[in-house]
């Protein structure tokens, strides 16, 4: 366990270095001039030259990346083009924003997962069991954005009983735990716990109609173990993976939710990041892609060490 | 995800003729599969067919006649924001919609197939090299990868293209390595290379046929995830450009327009989620056709 | 090990049910405004974003030398003094022009307004050797005002401003420096010690003189400003608690935050929701503005547009009508840059309508069948200040045009990425082989109206001529305005401008903005100007 997990660590050291190239070489593919949005169009070719060196564009490219890396390891992501703010703090603000939206989503993915799937897997074949699956299958397949923006036609312009977006009255920086701000969670986290929902029930199902075929366990109900028992027992053996898959799904959501946060003007890192593209703003781009690749990242690592440790028959 | 449905796939059988008729006898007996499989091909045919079936031009539209509700008068799906038919929009979109979401799980399926069985059969350091910078790509989320290159590149349907199929040439890139590396040391690859048999005639006898089997079945499960995807990307302004009809960018166009016609504004979304659930539906089918043993 | 952290989670949530906090915002005087922009704009003192920057935090949080009158309805928006009580152009030289400054006015940090801080001001962006220096302030303000070149102190209340050439248009172009506190960026360039650093603190805590003041920044969600009570002009002293600014990009976003109660004012609602907006008990609030949404034509070598039957034909081609349809009602039908009535209207002998037959016999004589269409790319925004519903008004466009055999291709761009374009050219790689750009601009001075469109001396980079578009006839005809400092010469020399303008017509002048915003009935003592900016400082709310 010790032995794998230290493994993994090392293992994933080289993967965070290639992340964090391929964020650098993303951003730098993209044609036109990094400066293009603040270059006065009448500046002098002095001022060109003085702004290029400012921003560090007049080196060269292995420069360049060791330069930013060396600063995004201290914590220090550069400063939006367009803004004039540091990079490191939009994001920070933004991370927290989408988290928010995104652990509220699993978790009511998980539980919606695990409900149909354990229906699902436990009357296996059963109308109640067709029902789940279409539940679970209607989860992976619907385009969340226009599930949300159903949900806004539905619930906000028909209706009219939720906001159909923003982050609340005071904007995020004064979210607080409260009805009214939660009534603006309550449509962007609905609409992207479907994702995980249908996964999550899916991978439980499968789970579930295989541990209650094992001989072991038709030997259990045959000795006379309560419906109970066998539950407990169906719980234990499922637990390890369907937590390791929402966990998994977390690192999806926060590195997706670009779609849902357009849709519900959430501000988030997808608001981030789409400002960013449009804006053509490359620190920050480079900065909001290299936090989430890297969330995904560890999260994936916590999973899996997580993981071994409880289901010890996982040996890799 | 992609774990999961590996160890199944490798579990399944060296396959054989007999076992091909099998599998498709057992998914025309689907019925769930064969309404999907229904779906897309009317979908298909719609789409090739598209000059002749749609009622009028997608392109052609009067303001007068804008945002005008399902079942209006000669206009069956109502139009939309500037007075194009809905329902011809929706057909000729299905052109440009299933393109962006079967191309790039094809390309990949082409590219990461290749590479994972290049990676698996050479073993050793070109394995690892190979493998390690799949493993670079595959750790960073689908709609991330594909938003950011897609945003570096600039909005196109090439461009979209070109990301998507990098997004989904990790995935499949494992699945064929995985599946490779377990049956370059099985017996008869053993057998054949005592016999004297060249690399390129082991991968070509002995690989390919093993190996695309299951790399297929999880590539059609990919696709309802590349049709979300692709669509995604139009609707954020990245993929498919105006006036084109595409159902992510209709979706998109039309959403000023949930308060006058919100049911009109939907339909594109609801092609795409049919699209999606039809090919969810047939991968499954086809999985537990092909799990079954002979 | 995930058990307690899932019962965290539902102990948080389920707690939150049951404290539920009383709400004391709705007693509260407070405005809160959604924008179009998707960003609050910058707040150091020289806004991005358009005119709605300005609109928002230039006019609100600063002051400049000349103001815009923006207390009528129906008069024309004039130049007023603001910081500068009076001005006069030296007679002997007309590139030296004196400003004389109001002497009680304050900054919100407590220091006194004087002619240093207007040479400090204008040292920000002219002067690169200066310590506060900003290039990134430079883009959206040089071009504005293109020929102030430096300014001196002459006595504590007065300023010498120097432009490069003699120009009757600068205490116009005036209104866009706005005067931001040099004391108080001092302190945060001392608190900083960078010059970068400084701007970026001096934005997050901004001090300028106008009648509101930054309480609360949050980037991208929202700023909040209260009364300035020490306003110079008591007039204009604000009866609001305060005044909240929300950008939300998306028009059914704003339209869904009115009619919800999350904001109480709306730029630019979504016109298919009008009717609706109307019939739960909002105000509407328009007035056709000094703006144009056009093409601007290229014509650089191999350009179609060339021709001028081609040129005339595109505007010919098109139903106004029609086109006001879709933004419901919204809109003005232009007959050149500036309408009927104008001082600068003039008499163009080439009249602007829709007239199929015409268009369609300009385009044959060109030599453009439907089998053999003109193609046409322009690039456009899908959202920016001013730009009305671009992709809809383009896309309806591109269908009309087609009638007259034009095959239009549209290159949809970011609005900040189209903004600069704008003044880099149509032959720059940036113009994707644009033949045309759309984007739309005001003309409430002749420099941004008419000037910067027709001279010679404007091609790019210089500033957003962006077709190339002028020969010696249009820069003869500009010089006489410029030169002429009694104001009617001046207007009929910028009439005989602006009817050349429309015969040569370097744009298809497309529509005017009538600038609709949505307001809650409680909010009293609108004015909505015939401009693109609009007074805050006197409404109330009851």
């Amino acid at each position: 366990m010790l032995g794998y997990s230290l493994r993994r660590i090392i293992y994933t050291i080289p993967v965070l270095l290639g992340v964090s190239l391929v964020c650098f070489a993303l951003v730098h593919i993209s044609p036109g001039d990094p400066l293009i949005s603040i270059l006065p169009a009448d500046a002098s070719v002095e001022l060109q030259d003085r702004l290029r060196v400012l921003y560090g564009f007049d080196r060269s490219y292995p420069e360049q990346f060791l330069l930013w890396l060396g600063r995004a390891l201290q914590g220090d992501l550069g400063t939006s083009i367009a803004t004039g703010r540091p990079v490191t703090a939009e994001v920070i603000n933004a991370v927290g924003n989408t988290l928010l939206l995104a652990a509220v989503a699993t978790f009511v993915g998980f539980v919606l997962g695990c409900f149909f799937g354990f229906v699902a897997g436990y009357f296996s074949n059963s109308p109640m069991d067709k029902a789940a699956s279409a539940a679970a299958v209607f989860g992976v397949s619907v385009p969340h954005y226009w599930l949300g923006m159903v949900l806004v036609i539905i619930f906000s312009a028909q209706l009219g009983w939720l906001p159909a977006s923003g982050a609340g009255p005071g904007g995020s920086s004064q979210w607080k735990l409260d009805a009214e701000h939660i009534s603006y969670l309550i449509l962007p986290a609905l609409t992207m716990s479907v994702i995980p929902m249908g996964i999550i029930a899916r991978t439980v199902r499968a789970l579930v109609a295989e541990i209650l075929a094992q001989e072991f366990v038709i030997g259990l109900r045959a000795r006379g173990l309560s419906e109970f028992g066998v539950f407990l027992h169906v719980v234990k053996n499922a637990a390890p993976t369907a937590l390791a898959v929402m966990g998994v799904q977390l690192g999806y959501l926060l590195g997706g939710s670009i779609l849902i946060e357009t849709v519900f003007s959430w501000p988030g890192t997808g608001m981030l990041l789409n400002s960013a593209i449009f804006q053509r703003d490359l620190p920050l781009l480079q900065g909001t892609i290299l936090v989430l690749a890297l969330f995904f990242v560890v999260l994936n690592l916590l999973v899996d060490i997580m993981q071994s440790a409880l289901d010890p028959r996982i040996k890799r | 995800m992609a774990d999961q449905t590996l160890d199944t796939l490798i579990l399944a059988p060296a396959r054989s003729a007999g076992y091909w008729q099998n599998v498709g006898a057992r998914l025309l007996r689907d019925k769930t599969a064969m309404a999907a499989g229904s779906v897309l091909l009317l979908l298909t045919l719609a789409a090739i067919f598209a000059p002749i079936i749609a009622p009028m031009d997608p392109l052609e539209g009067r303001l007068i006649n804008r945002l005008q509700p399902i079942g209006s008068d000669g206009h069956l799906l109502g139009t939309d924001e500037l007075g194009r038919d809905m329902l011809s929009r929706l057909i000729w979109g299905a052109r440009l919609s299933l393109l962006m979401g079967v191309t790039p799980v094809v390309m990949a399926f082409i590219l990461g197939s290749a590479i994972g069985i290049i990676a698996g059969y050479a073993g050793g350091w070109t394995n690892t090299l190979i493998m390690r910078t799949v493993d670079v790509f595959y750790a960073f989320p689908s709609v991330l990868l594909a938003v950011a290159l897609s945003g570096a590149l600039g909005a196109g349907l090439g461009n979209a293209l070109l990301s998507l199929t990098v997004v989904f040439i990790p995935p499949i890139a494992r699945v064929a390595e995985s599946v490779t590396t377990r049956l370059r040391s099985s017996d008869f690859i053993e057998a054949a290379r005592a016999s004297g048999a060249g690399a390129l005639t082991i991968v070509r006898v002995h690989v390919l046929g093993n190996v695309l089997g299951p790399i297929f079945v999880y590539a059609t499960s990919l696709i309802a995830v590349s049709m979300i995807l692709a669509s995604g990307l139009s609707f954020l302004g990245l993929g498919v450009r105006p006036p084109n009809p595409e159902w992510g960018l209709m979706l998109n166009t039309l959403r000023t327009a949930i308060y006058v016609q919100p049911w009109v504004a939907a339909l594109p979304g609801l092609m795409i989620f049919m699209v999606s659930i039809s090919f969810n539906m047939l991968s499954d089918g086809l999985r537990s056709a092909m799990e079954v043993r002979q | 090990m995930r058990q307690p952290k899932r019962i965290t989670v539902a102990a948080l949530l389920a707690s939150s049910f049951l404290t539920l906090p009383v709400s004391a915002v709705a007693q509260d005087k407070i405005l809160r405004i959604g924008m179009t922009a998707a960003d609050i704009p910058r707040t150091l003192g020289q806004p991005d974003q358009g005119f709605e920057g300005n609109r928002f935090t230039g006019i609100t949080i600063y002051d400049s030398l000349t103001e815009w009158d923006l207390s009528s309805e129906t008069e024309p928006s004039v130049v007023i003094p603001g910081l500068a009580t009076a001005w006069e152009v030296n007679p002997d030289d007309t590139t030296r022009w004196t400003f004389t400054l109001r002497e009680d006015v304050t900054f919100h940090d407590g220091s006194p307004f004087n002619a240093e801080a207007v040479v400090w001001n204008v040292q920000k962006v002219l002067d690169e050797d200066a310590p506060h220096f900003d290039a990134s302030q430079v883009g959206v303000t040089a071009s504005r005002m293109p020929t102030l070149r430096s300014a001196s102190v002459i006595d504590e209340f007065t300023v010498e401003l120097v432009t490069s050439e003699p120009d009757s248009f600068l205490p116009i172009n005036l209104t866009n420096l706005f005067m931001a506190s040099p004391t108080h960026w001092q302190a945060k360039f001392e608190e900083t010690g960078s010059a970068e650093a400084a701007w970026s603190a001096f934005a997050a805590d901004p001090s300028g003189s106008g009648p509101f003041r930054v309480t609360s920044f949050v980037p991208r969600e929202r700023l909040e400003m209260v009364p300035n009570e020490n306003y110079w002009n008591p007039d204009r002293i604000s009866t609001l608690d305060g005044v909240v600014l929300v950008p939300m990009p998306e028009a059914n976003a704003r339209t869904a935050a009115l009619l919800s109660g999350q904001v109480d004012w709306i730029e630019a609602p979504a016109p298919d929701a009008m009717p609706q907006i109307e019939a739960r008990g909002f105000t509407i609030h328009s007035n056709p503005q000094p703006h144009v949404w056009p093409w601007q034509l290229s014509f650089a070598e191999g350009s179609p547009w060339l021709d001028q039957r081609v040129r005339h034909a595109a505007n010919l081609c098109f139903d106004r009508d029609e086109l006001s349809i879709l933004l419901g009602g919204m809109m003005g039908s232009p007959v050149g840059s500036y309408e009927p009535g104008h001082p600068w209207f003039g008499n163009p002998s080439f009249e602007i309508r829709y007239d199929l037959d015409e268009a369609q016999r300009l385009m044959t004589e060109a030599g453009f069948s439907a089998d053999n269409p003109l193609q046409i790319r322009v690039q456009t925004s899908a959202s920016g200040s001013g730009q009305m519903q671009p992709i809809p008004m383009n896309e309806y466009l591109q269908q009309a045009l087609r009638a007259c055999y034009f095959d239009v291709e549209l290159d949809v761009i970011e609005w900040n990425t189209l903004f600069t374009n704008w003044r880099r050219g149509a032959t720059d790689p940036s113009a994707n082989n644009a033949d045309a750009i759309n984007v739309t601009f005001s003309t409430m001075d002749p420099f941004f109206g008419m000037v910067r469109f027709t001279s010679t001396q404007t091609f790019p980079p210089v500033s957003n001529n962006w077709g190339y578009f002028g020969n010696d006839e249009f820069d003869a005809l500009i010089e006489t305005a410029r030169t002429t400092f009694d104001d009617d010469a001046r207007d009929d020399a910028l009439a005989a401008l602006h009817s050349r303008i429309v015969e040569e017509a370097p744009f298809v002048w497309v529509a005017h903005d009538s600038g609709p915003r949505a307001m809650a009935p409680n909010v009293t003592g609108v004015v909505q100007p015939r401009s693109w900016f609009i007074d805050i400082a006197p409404m109330g709310m009851e």
